[in-house]
């Protein structure tokens, strides 16, 4: 398969995640909201998500879960866009440039950060469970922090790429 | 940079316009003007020899190292 071909479907793909993404904490954020007022809609809160029993014991931290998890999903979203954009400015016979590397070094930045407010939420829900609440949630951000490793190294793979374009492109 | 790129002069004595230059050497005019201005980063040896042939003159008339 040529790489313009994989380039676009991996495109579309993206739009796809980033749709969702946005779908997932469009409902978070509307679903935990009405659930601050209406303690009954925690009972499902995204695809069976059943945080009622943290609510009616106290709404503070009902609240900061569904902050955690909101923040988490929203960067998910915005690591999507930023692959999109990637495939937009970026040229294949013409790679290495300054925005896409910057792009590289945002994703880099944002999935570290995803994976610090995953490690922060894995750490309060663990409290949460401790004290008896069932908080059937899994955060993942060890994956996060190993995928911000992987990208960051890309970046300065990519950074030294573009030293190399720039002296080609002045070579006569 | 203390390499200094002569072409201009050589372009000048052989009565030579860069346009026919950049033909003749088988290079766009804009990686021709990058040359003379100085900005190139490297000369490839098979130019360099288009570029000899061309004017007919040697490396060193194109090419000068100055102390800064």
């Amino acid at each position: 398969m040529k790489t313009h071909q994989l380039l676009s479907i991996l495109k579309f793909i993206f739009w796809v995640l980033f749709i969702g993404f946005l779908i997932k904490a469009g409902a978070l954020v509307f679903n935990f909201g009405w659930s601050a007022w209406n303690p009954e809609g925690a009972n499902n809160i995204y695809l069976g998500l059943d945080l009622f029993e943290l609510r009616d014991a106290s709404i503070g931290q009902f609240v900061s879960v569904g902050s955690l998890l909101i923040t988490i999903v929203s960067l998910q979203a915005y690591i999507a866009y930023l692959v999109i954009k990637i495939t937009n400015v970026g040229d294949i016979t013409h790679p290495f440039t300054q925005e896409v590397a910057h792009l590289i070094s945002k994703i880099s930045h944002t999935a570290l950060t995803c994976g610090i407010i995953s490690i922060i939420a894995d750490q309060y829900c663990q409290r949460l469970i401790k004290k008896g609440f069932e908080i059937p949630l899994t955060w993942g951000g060890k994956e996060f922090l190993f995928l911000a490793a992987i990208i960051f190294i890309i970046s300065k793979v990519f950074q030294k790429g573009i030293e190399i374009q720039t002296e080609n492109d002045l070579t006569v | 940079m203390s390499i200094i790129i002569n072409l201009d002069v050589i372009l000048a004595q052989r009565k030579m316009k860069s346009k026919e230059l950049a033909e003749i050497v088988g290079i766009t005019e804009a990686n021709l003007s990058i040359l003379k201005s100085g900005k190139a980063k490297a000369v490839r040896f098979s130019t360099l020899e288009a570029i000899c042939k061309a004017l007919d003159c040697q490396p060193g008339d194109i090419l000068e190292y100055t102390k800064n």
